[in-house]
């Protein structure tokens, strides 16, 4: 009986395309980026600010 | 026959919360008066090997340690039977599988449990040791990881025989469940620093989730030329969270399904050098920072199972290092909380994620290609449902132990009863990692430009960033003190 062969990554690899960033990729990497960081700070001082550290 | 079933009996993610259901209800006749699991089996550390197993309840105490080893394996056999018949697995093949992994997890368990490995220095002198490795008894889970490279990747073909039962994902998933009620008890003995590491870990993973998987899918798409079908899911795999990610992801876009599979190969193969290496990095450096050390697993390991192995192998380290160098004793089990906590989290995180790539690719990037819609449901489907188990079983006990504080004694012996279950599950999960991690794929010709993205994300800037994120949040916060 005839199975479908396993596929390489060789060939898939091969086979993609290329695909310039899109100014949406570029804004949701942008976004996502400063959306981190600025959370990082902010919940990092509201956790230290306002919630004490049990002892 | 199961395709007839609802997917509420054909998921895996749901059968890990029916069994660490079953096991906590169980658990909890003590509460009643009925000890139903007193008799399933404890490993101690041992001198002598006849001393190293028992039943977990002193109302146990004739029966001896073999049976209850015996009786615990026929449990759990029947148990994940049950669940492999709903799931539709051949159940011959099952049994088979299920059987040698959990004999080779428990004689790991048995052999991590030697007083020259594992003894801590507080334990020596009544073993009549002089020395000892000082690993702790989650030696055993090593032992088993290693166990499971060995046959994984030495002896193919044995591995393929026991593939119906090397199912890591559920075993770990099903001890999460349990180990709910165990921290729920643990919880309620110090509310403050519980709530302090659930707000906390919330915080940790929002930033680090947007940060690094920003930074990968640039990284793939700018610099290695990816196609946005292989970076997005290559993006998830390898920022956050492994295999589960990886697959949303693919979903979420519409991916061909070879994509997240070849990435969740090598997200595997990565999950368990990191296991291997960064509990021990934690040991050296962190063992002042024991908290910081528990985020930084969850924050950096991939895939469920060794994110909480590491978890609960960094909460042994650490423990075992701050005793001999510091002589302070902590409480168990409030790093792995933390690293727990914070997966957890993650994978919650999973489903919305997965639902703004959806819109973003549908609306944006595919729009016009594909007669796709999104809608809220989506982020029901990826939800991971052992979150939920693992909830209830935090909750009950959390609440019941606050309500009525004389409950805490027989609360935490019905949580010592389920964690016999928690503490093999864990160890077949170790042995399954290293069944399923096949090193060769790293021969595979083409892997290098895969290979190199994980590389220098992972270790360029993955593992720093979750360690930075970690002890912004968890510094110098401890666990609870212990009595030595």
């Amino acid at each position: 009986m005839h199975t479908p062969r396993e596929p390489k990554l060789i060939e898939e690899l091969d086979r993609m395309q290329q695909e310039p960033l899109l100014p949406i990729e570029k804004k949701l990497i942008t976004y996502s980026i400063v959306l981190g960081v600025t959370l990082l700070a902010l919940l990092a001082w509201i956790s230290w600010t306002f919630f004490e550290v049990p002892g | 026959m199961t395709t007839e079933h609802s997917p509420f009996w054909r998921s895996e993610d749901w059968w890990s919360v029916y069994l660490g259901l079953l096991v906590f209800l169980l658990s909890l006749g003590v509460l009643g008066g009925l000890d139903l699991l007193g008799w399933g089996v404890k490993f101690s550390v041992w001198a002598d090997p006849l001393k190293a197993l028992k039943a977990v309840s002193p109302e146990y105490a004739g029966l001896p340690g073999y049976l209850a080893l015996l009786g615990t394996y026929a449990a759990m056999l029947v148990l994940t039977l049950v669940g492999a018949h709903f799931l539709g697995l051949d159940l011959k093949r099952f049994l088979v599988g299920f059987t040698v992994i959990f004999a080779v997890s428990a004689l790991c368990l048995f052999l991590g449990h030697y007083g020259y490995i594992a003894a801590t220095p507080d334990k020596r002198e009544a073993l009549g040791l002089g020395w000892s490795l000082n690993l702790t008894g989650e030696a055993g889970y090593i032992l088993a990881l290693l166990a499971g490279l060995t046959l994984g990747n030495l002896f193919p073909a044995a591995t393929r025989r026991l593939a119906e039962a090397t199912r890591p994902e559920w075993y770990i998933k099903t001890a999460i469940v349990i180990m709910g009620a165990a921290l729920g008890v643990k919880a309620a003995s110090a509310t403050g620093l519980a709530g302090t590491i659930i707000f906390r870990g919330l915080c940790a993973i929002v930033e680090a989730y947007l940060i690094y998987w920003a930074l990968v899918y640039f990284l793939a798409r700018k610099y290695f030329g990816f196609s946005r079908e292989w970076a997005a899911p290559l993006a998830s795999g390898v920022s956050i969270c492994g295999v589960s990610a990886a697959i949303a992801t693919g979903a979420a876009i519409r991916a061909r399904p070879v994509v997240p599979i070849m990435v969740s190969s090598l997200v595997v193969v990565f999950a368990v050098v990191e296991l291997v290496l960064l509990p021990f990095l934690a040991q050296q450096f962190l063992y002042h920072e024991p908290m910081v050390a528990g985020a930084w697993m969850g924050l950096a390991v991939k895939t469920d199972g060794a994110a909480v192995a590491s978890g609960a192998i960094v909460d042994s380290l650490v423990r075992a290092k701050a005793l001999a160098e510091e002589g302070v004793v902590y409480k168990e089990g409030w790093m792995l909380m933390t690293a727990t906590t914070t997966k957890m989290f993650i994978d919650v995180f999973i489903g919305i994620w997965s639902f703004l790539l959806a819109v973003i690719w549908c609306t944006k990037i595919d729009a016009g290609k594909s007669g796709q819609r999104v809608g809220l449901g989506h982020i029901w489907e990826r939800f991971p449902k052992f979150v939920l188990g693992y909830v209830l079983t935090f909750a009950c006990l959390l609440v019941a132990v606050l309500t009525w504080p004389e409950l805490q004694a027989v609360a935490a012996t019905a949580t010592d009863e389920g964690n016999v279950f928690r503490v093999l599950f864990f160890t077949m999960t170790f042995f399954s990692i290293g069944l399923i991690s096949d090193f060769r794929k790293l021969w595979e010709e083409g892997i290098g430009r895969l290979a190199a993205v994980y590389l220098i994300s992972l270790f360029g800037f993955i593992i720093w960033i979750g360690l930075f994120i970690s002890w912004v949040f968890f510094h110098g916060i401890k666990p609870p003190l212990g009595n030595g």
